[in-house]
């Protein structure tokens, strides 16, 4: 893997229709693209943004939700970015080689200072990953449990030596795992980094404040190394707005400038509202069921794929999300280089259903419980499953749980199908191989599946390094996960974000994470 | 011609009661409503149009029309069936729970009143402990334990209304034992349960009946506002509660999925508080002049 | 008095002794736990394992219960598991939005129910006692969040009067508080209206039946002087009392008026704690509220003995 800002192997055909489905899913005639001549950016304002939940860590090496990334991501910085394909850029590191597959070389940017005024070097970066890999409560470990040692081969040049061969570990440090806290922060402070990182980060923001349940506020930072095309907000205001409906009437009502997400049912309502601007951005995140094959009834295969068949993905996808996603082949989302167009989600079939169930030793049917979170649109999706699975024989129950319950249940293996959502990563391991390795013990693996094909597929696409090789291999992998169905996927959800019109400049990278530097009120 | 005797008197005066509590206007209303809900309830699968569990995604939100007389809700089922299935649950909540309260509250009650000294004083500590016991923490807890549906919603909320009853019951305990006509067949030696059952609780009845009636009214709302926390009756199965918090999304494209519940919960409340009141009225010792 | 103080002080503490244990059996009961919570996406089962073991979770629960309580005897209410800050720290910061909310609504309350309450009483079973207490029931009789849907929809989107959501502390920016606060308000201070007002007409009908106020009338002051002047006084020291009742529902049970306005309450600590498995901080909260709860009950019991002396002390 030799690279620098060309390195994206997505064929022609496959840009084309990137280009055409972010092109045919923009609001018509509202474009929040950088400018054109006659409106330059304005510096200054605060911009306004209300999000779900509440951040629940400032340290991006102890942090386990998917919210507190949007804040890194103005806050700090990784070594590593993506670009609007999901390919891989340059970060805080401007050049990256493979001389050997268990060998990465990052060199590093100069010149770029932390916050608090020490100096980004390699020294920095080990201490980092030495962090991430000793801090007692770092959640990073796994990401980077690859990575052996990390040496400094001069003041800008790091060297880091792999156990194995890791095929994900760029895109791995796109995100959390790759972000830059300062040492001398990290020291100091201990594990008030939690709950204050002024100063920690190198990003185009600095954290000032944050009162728990209120709102958190970052401001520019004057001395960022990038001052080409941004910062220009003046500060960046974070609301946590935990009910959908309010957070949406907020925004209608100018309290706020930015949502992170509307809800399917509102969509069209917000995209016909003359005062409001929305992107559809498509995510990485996958809606899907996990089965549990530990135990009857889905010990048997046929049972499983009785479900399958059961399931009418389409009808799913427009009657309980809306059109606001696409129905899924399995764990790899459509913006993914090594999504596979030809293989095509489940179609129904009660036909084929019945005959499954007749197979597994149920011809009349079965009954079984469907655990899920006692989210709206989670309970609509059941409710409709539970209809679908009706007409084959099936008669399901739900059970709707807390995040907790859910978790607990996942984990001791105690549900028959329980829902899962998964907020996606940029390189398909993430997506993939934790779920479906043979692992002992409490992991994420929550269907119990051990099937030795699968494990060497999934151990053989973190050795192999070029693109193409391995999208053959995971295209491989979702033909199998089709058969044996530890989970059944369902939808890749689009995540529409709304603005208010004064926010201008706004780039969607299919991460779904909103990254503010762009960014300017008119 | 001989005096009527202490507890004909009572029983005279509870028929005065009922007959005062009778000529209000409002209470007459009240018990017609419970009445008329109470029919909902049972007659359900004989007077609902649709299968309630019914989906036609094809038709979802539809507004009120000659089919769904009072529209569609967000997986195309009718919402005139599923308000009058959810009569049951509704009602089934409001009034399980309090009975639950009223029987377990009961008893502690009359155990306190009539033991006394230290037995007394330990039971109502317990009841001081539940009434300080956030309700809520109380419903959730519960329901991660026994499950989310509707009986775990009845038992906290049984539990969370016992206290009320217990207080009640061991106030009219003490006021009626003090009487002189029952210390009289106390005295004559008349056993403790026999007092309780011809004395102590015909007189409870009414003061319980009144909280009784308020009380399955505030149930009613609470499992509405547990449904909020994903409590009580699971899906796809409705409560008027459950149907106005899973139609509050959409407020602004379908409000029938949320006002006609909404008003059947608001009539019956309403209604269950025209009763309490009547009967309380009727108690009013100003009235008797 | 003051013995007699002691005395009910004292017999609060096996109150509280039931409470806390009661709250620590169910919230371990409940499946699910703090730390799976927390590193929800991560599957470092040693990192896992050595955090309980640090927290002291993989011990029995009654030995838990005793470090709690040795601890609580010290003074320490322990951290939240979540944010790691003292529990203390944790309510302390949420109280004040808690209490401002719970005064502006129940001064709401007394704004509404006092005309209602007094004119009901007055104009006896008429058609303006109907109307009135009708009215009063109305804010009972829906569901609180339905309630605050409906008001933010009106005032806050439709008239654009009033924030949506959101807090701001009065009594650092004195309008924009309180405009933050009034919507969340009313939909408690309705509710609360309802209650007040009965109180208020049944203390109110209490006190017109009493022989001075015949008195007052035979010798022919006219009826809204008589209310003025001692009536109204009387009649509202039940109403204090069930406002002071009310104070500990409001300030633990409004969970779902935060959650709606987005308001850092403690109610919604309380149940982002039980969500969140974070055993201290719920075990810290519930025993503050029981308190709470436990000394405004005295306080009003006390109150009350005090200024009707007929009342003081079995």
């Amino acid at each position: 893997m030799r690279g620098t800002a060309s390195d994206t192997n997505v064929d022609r055909r496959d840009f084309l229709q990137l280009c055409a489905m972010a092109a045919g899913v923009l609001t018509p005639g509202l474009a929040v693209r950088p400018a054109s001549a006659q409106t330059a950016p304005k510096k200054g304002g605060t911009l306004r943004v209300g999000f779900y939940l509440e951040a629940s860590t400032m340290d991006p090496h102890l942090s386990g939700s998917k919210v507190d990334r949007q804040i890194y991501h103005n806050i700090y910085e990784p070594l590593l970015t993506l670009d609007v394909k999901l390919g891989i850029k340059p970060g805080l590191a401007e050049s990256w080689q493979q001389p050997e597959p268990k060998i990465l070389i990052l060199k590093l940017r100069q010149g770029v200072k932390f916050q608090d005024g020490t100096d980004f070097n390699a020294e920095a970066v080990r201490f980092n990953f030495n962090r991430m890999k000793t801090e007692p409560k770092s959640v990073r470990k796994g990401e980077v449990a690859s990575i052996e040692s990390v040496d400094v081969v001069d003041a800008y040049t790091v060297k880091i030596n792999l156990r194995r061969p890791d095929a994900a570990l760029l895109a791995t440090l796109t995100d959390r795992a790759g972000m830059m806290v300062s040492p001398k922060v990290a020291q100091e402070r201990g594990a008030e980094l939690e709950r204050n990182a002024k100063s920690a980060g190198t990003g185009p923001f600095e954290f000032v404040e944050w009162v728990k349940d209120d709102h958190l506020l970052i401001k520019r930072n004057e001395s960022y190394w990038n001052r080409q095309g941004g910062p220009y907000l003046d500060r960046v205001r974070y609301r946590p707005i935990p009910d959908d409906t309010v957070k949406l009437q907020s925004l209608q009502a100018g309290e706020i400038d930015v949502i992170d997400y509307v809800q399917p049912r509102d969509v069209a309502a917000v995209k016909a509202d003359k005062n409001l601007v929305t992107l559809d951005v498509p995510s990485l995140a996958a809606f899907a069921y996990q089965i549990n094959q530990t135990r009857p009834p889905f010990n048997v295969k046929a049972l499983r794929q009785a479900v399958a068949y059961a399931l009418d993905l389409d009808q799913i996808i427009k009657g309980v999300w809306l059109n606001v996603g696409t129905a899924a082949n399995g764990p790899i989302p459509p913006t993914s280089w090594a999504y596979d167009r030809t293989i095509t989600p489940i179609k129904r079939d009660l036909a084929k259903a019945k005959a499954k169930l007749a197979e597994g030793g149920k011809p009349g049917g079965f009954p079984f419980t469907i655990t899920t979170a006692n989210i709206p649109i989670n309970v609509q999706e059941a409710e409709v499953i539970q209809a679908q699975l009706g007409e084959a024989g099936m008669q399901v129950k739900i059970k709707l749980v807390d995040a907790a319950t859910q978790l607990s249940d996942g984990n001791s293996k105690n549900f028959d199908m329980i829902s899962y959502q998964w907020s996606g990563r940029p390189d398909p391991d993430g997506n993939i191989y934790q779920f479906f390795k043979t692992t002992p013990g409490t992991s994420l693996n929550w269907s119990g599946i051990s099937n030795p094909q699968i494990d060497a597929l999934l151990d053989k696409t973190r050795e192999v390094s070029s693109q193409p090789e391995r999208k053959k291999l995971y295209s491989e992998l979702i033909k199998i996960l089709q058969d044996e169905l530890p989970m059944v996927y369902i939808v890749h959800p689009i995540e529409p974000k709304a603005f208010s019109p004064k926010v201008q400049g706004y780039e969607p990278i299919p991460d779904g994470m909103m990254r503010f530097k762009e960014v300017w009120l008119k | 011609m001989t005096r009527p005797s202490p507890r004909g008197r009572e029983r005279a005066r509870r028929w005065t009661v009922l007959r005062q509590a009778a000529r209000t206007r409002l209470g007459p209303l009240g018990v017609a409503v419970m009445i008329a809900a109470i029919a909902v309830a049972l007659l359900a699968p004989l007077i609902s149009p649709y299968d309630p569990l019914k989906q036609d995604l094809g038709n979802a939100l539809a507004r009120p029309d000659r089919a769904h007389l009072m529209g569609t809700d967000n997986v195309g089922r009718d919402v005139l069936s599923r308000m009058i299935w959810g009569t049951r649950v509704s009602l089934l909540a409001g009034f399980g729970s309090v009975a639950l309260a009223m029987v377990t509250g009961g008893l502690l009650g009359l155990l306190a009143g009539y033991a006394g000294g230290r037995t007394d004083g330990l039971v109502m500590r317990v009841m001081d402990a539940v009434l300080s016991f956030p309700p809520l923490v109380l419903a959730l807890a519960l329901g991660a334990v026994l499950g989310a549906g509707l009986t775990g919603v009845v038992i906290a909320l049984g539990v969370v209304y016992t206290p009320t009853f217990a207080r009640l019951m061991r106030g009219q305990v003490l006021t009626i034992t003090a009487r002189d006509y029952v210390e009289a067949a106390r005295a004559l030696g008349a056993p403790g349960w026999r007092v309780a059952w011809r004395h102590v609780l015909p007189n409870a009845a009414a003061p319980i009946v009144i909280q009784a009636s308020l009380s399955v009214a505030f149930a009613i709302l609470a499992e509405a506002s547990l449904s909020f926390l994903g409590l009580g009756i699971q899906p796809p199965g409705a409560s008027w509660g459950s149907m106005i918090n899973a139609g509050r999304g959409y407020l602004q494209q379908a409000p029938w999925i949320v006002f006609w519940p909404g008003t059947a919960l608001f009539v019956t409340v309403v209604g269950l508080n025209f009763m309490g009141d009547a009967v309380r009225e009727a108690l009013d010792p100003r009235l008797r002049k | 008095m003051g013995r007699l103080v002691l005395r009910r002080f004292l017999a609060t503490i096996p109150v509280l002794v039931l409470v806390t244990a009661g709250v620590f059996a169910l919230i371990h009961l409940t499946p699910g736990d703090p730390i799976d919570v927390m590193m929800a996406e991560s599957v470092d089962a040693t990192v896992k394992a050595n955090l309980r073991r640090e927290l002291g979770l993989d011990q029995p629960i009654y030995v838990q219960y005793a470090a709690w309580t040795w601890r609580l005897l010290h003074g320490d209410l322990g951290r939240s598991i979540r944010n790691g800050e003292p529990v203390i720290e944790n309510v302390g910061r949420r109280i004040r939005p808690s209490l401002q909310l719970a005064a502006l609504a129940m001064a709401i309350s007394l704004v509404v129910a006092t005309p209602l309450g007094i004119l009901s009483a007055a104009r006896r079973n008429t058609s303006v006692d109907r109307v009135g207490t009708t009215f009063a029931l109305f804010g009972i009789c829906m569901p609180n969040f339905l309630l605050a849907l409906l008001l933010i929809f009106f005032f806050g989107v439709k008239l654009r009067w009033l924030p949506i959501s959101g807090y701001v502390d009065p009594l650092e920016e004195m309008l924009p508080g309180l405009r933050s606060l009034v919507l969340p308000a009313l939909t408690l201070g309705l509710a609360l209206a309802a209650v007040v007002t009965r109180t208020l007409r049944s203390s109110m009908l209490d006190a017109l039946s009493e022989d001075y106020v015949r008195t007052a009338r035979a010798k022919g002051l006219s009826e809204s002087s008589i209310i003025r002047g001692h009536v109204l006084k009387n009649a509202l020291i039940p109403v204090v009392t069930v406002l002071g009742l009310q104070l500990g529902t409001l300030i633990g049970g409004a969970v779902i008026t935060e959650y709606v306005f987005a308001l850092p309450g403690v109610g919604r600590l309380v149940v982002d704690a039980v969500f969140a498995r974070d055993y201290p901080l719920v075990q810290g909260v519930v025993l503050l509220i029981a308190v709470g709860f436990i000394l405004s009950n005295l306080a009003v019991d006390l109150l009350y003995g005090w200024i009707d002396p007929r009342i003081r002390y079995r």
